[in-house]
């Protein structure tokens, strides 16, 4: 509790995550490296004397437990089941203008491309229109409105998939001079994904702009104001 | 006691060597459900005959329905109550589409004019009054009169605003 | 409840609109809410038996809680009059136009209207109103020029 004063009792300000992350403990080098392990075999063999023994014997390194459970512990049964394709919620179509929730758009309406492997949302502002890029959104933290973009034009090319938004794992340098904002270069976005960007939304602003004010809406964020009652309202 | 439903309810004392095919008895019975309907079965039987539950059976117990529900009717109901200080027979009259429905109606007007539960009341007779010279009573006659008609002078409207500037009128000349 | 014919004749009342047979009634509540129906026959104090076939209102017994009264009356019909004399005679009456064209009706279907609108429709409304403050606020800087 240390670094999470309590604002009441029992209650800190900060929450386990918060108060974890603080801690840092997860930051701390670990110095010592694994002993390497020798293998040594199963069994070994022995001379063993007497007559009617063989004179060799294989003997196991290690010994087997003494003790043996007297009654028989069940194994749980392997399941067969595997988790399926995330089910999308009937109201999410391709070419859906979602409304973001949660996140650094959120409040912005976006126009939804395709279900990714993951389960995620394939989203695009579009980027001209309303500066949020292609992107992944879980679909609990969306709001589904009724209409409709037609995205008959719109190819995605194949290079946009989950791995696509994988983090680049970049080599890590001094902890010190990370901390110091030394040697750290703004990374250039890739071309690449530039070019993906505009190639998709391209035919999607096309499309956008055949519809009257279509384009202002996406670029207009969404917000409750006063009087208005949620559960009322319909999208 | 809730909605009401009118029960057939057919049983007889069970058969015994001396009388292999006891007699069947048949009442109708206002209840909310079949259980209630066997019970109060029970508890007539035993009043009227030399029977009970414990040596007797329900053959059969059907629900009557009412043969036309949209026609609005006058009953009249013959009932026996047992007040704080004697028991009374009475006749009440009622407006209603099914004689279910009377019989719910006049439970709840016991209920309130009489402070009398279901358990004391027991219902004697419901009949369909057919003539309109028949009905007794005025507040069922007034209800018959050719050309009738009344304003609700007494409304109750809806706001949809969470807090109102002003009281609420409930009376209206202009009436919605 | 001394309302007679002689009474009413007597009597200049303030009240327009009676519960009567023939009186053409707006269902408030419940699954046929919105509807217009016809009060087919006085049950009691509390409720009457209404019927809509043309505006699918089942015949059922209704509360006047839950009804509002409407000025139109269909004045030919008897008490207790079966479905298909309710139809014919609420068509004859011309009810449902006169319903229509009346301004309570038109603001029902705009509050439904505004009720059922989208996301984007709101957006609409909106660029809308802002035209509309906008093309007000010219006209009367224009105006209050002119008369300075």
């Amino acid at each position: 509790m240390a670094r999470s004063k309590e604002v009441a009792p029992n209650v800190g300000r900060l929450s386990r995550s918060q108060v974890a992350a603080k801690r840092g403990l997860f930051k701390g080098k670990k110095t010592s490296t694994a002993p390497a392990k020798t293998e040594s075999p199963a069994h070994t063999e022995k001379t063993v004397g007497g007559k009617a023994n063989g004179e060799k014997r294989l003997v196991p390194t290690n010994k087997a437990s003494k003790y043996y459970p007297a009654e028989d512990v069940k194994k749980p049964k392997v399941s067969r089941k595997s988790a399926g394709k995330t089910a999308l919620r009937s109201s999410i179509t391709p070419g859906t203008v979602l409304i973001l929730l949660a996140g650094r758009f959120a409040g912005k309406r976006v126009v939804f491309l395709k279900q990714l492997d993951s389960g995620l949302l394939l989203v695009s502002g579009p980027f001209k229109i309303n500066g949020v890029p292609l992107r992944r959104v879980s679909q609990a933290y969306v709001i589904a409105t009724s209409t409709k973009v037609d995205i008959a034009g719109v190819s995605i090319p194949e290079t946009v998939n989950d791995s696509y938004f994988a983090k680049s794992k970049a080599a890590k340098g001094s902890k010190e001079g990370e901390f110091f904002g030394e040697g750290k270069e703004k990374k250039a976005f890739p071309e690449e994904k530039k070019s993906e960007q505009k190639s998709v939304d391209a035919a999607l602003i096309a499309s956008i702009k055949k519809v009257d004010n279509l384009a202002k809406y996406l670029k207009a964020s969404w917000g409750l104001s006063k009087g208005d009652r949620f559960h009322e309202l319909k999208f | 006691m809730g909605r009401f439903t009118e029960y057939s309810v057919i049983g007889r004392t069970l058969p015994t060597e001396a009388t292999p095919e006891p007699k069947l008895y048949r009442m109708r019975i206002f209840a909310p459900n079949e259980v209630v309907a066997k019970s109060r079965y029970w508890y007539y039987l035993r009043q009227l005959k030399k029977a009970k539950k414990a040596n007797g059976e329900i053959v059969a117990i059907n629900v009557i329905h009412e043969k036309k529900p949209l026609k609005v009717k006058n009953f009249a109901i013959w009932l026996r109550y047992d007040s704080r200080s004697g028991t009374h027979n009475m006749v009440k009259e009622f407006r209603a589409l099914s004689r279910a429905e009377a019989v719910e109606a006049m439970y709840q007007d016991m209920a309130a004019r009489h402070r009398a539960r279901f358990r004391s009341v027991q219902i004697l007779r419901v009949a369909e009054i057919e003539k309109k010279e028949d009905i007794r009573r005025p507040y069922i006659k007034q209800l018959l009169e050719p050309g009738l008609k009344f304003p609700l002078p007494h409304r109750r409207t809806k706001s949809k605003a969470w807090y109102a500037a002003n009281r609420p009128v409930s009376f209206s000349f202009i009436v919605f | 409840m001394t309302t007679t014919t002689a009474t009413s004749e007597r009597l200049q009342s303030t009240f327009k609109r009676f519960v009567e047979v023939g009186r053409v009634v707006l269902v408030n509540d419940g699954p046929s809410a919105g509807n217009l129906a016809v009060i087919v026959e006085i049950i009691d104090h509390n409720r009457a038996l209404i019927d809509g076939p043309t505006t699918s209102v089942p015949r059922q017994s209704f509360p006047y809680r839950n009804l509002i009264l409407t000025p139109y009356t269909i004045a030919s019909l008897p008490r207790g009059a079966g479905n298909g004399a309710v139809k014919k005679a609420f068509e004859k009456a011309g009810v449902l136009e006169k319903w229509q064209s009346s301004g309570w009706a038109k603001k029902l279907a705009a509050r439904k209207q505004r009720k059922n609108a989208s996301d984007f429709d709101r957006f609409q409304i909106q660029l809308a109103k802002k035209s509309r403050r906008e093309e007000v606020r010219k006209a009367y800087v224009k105006e209050k020029k002119a008369s300075a």
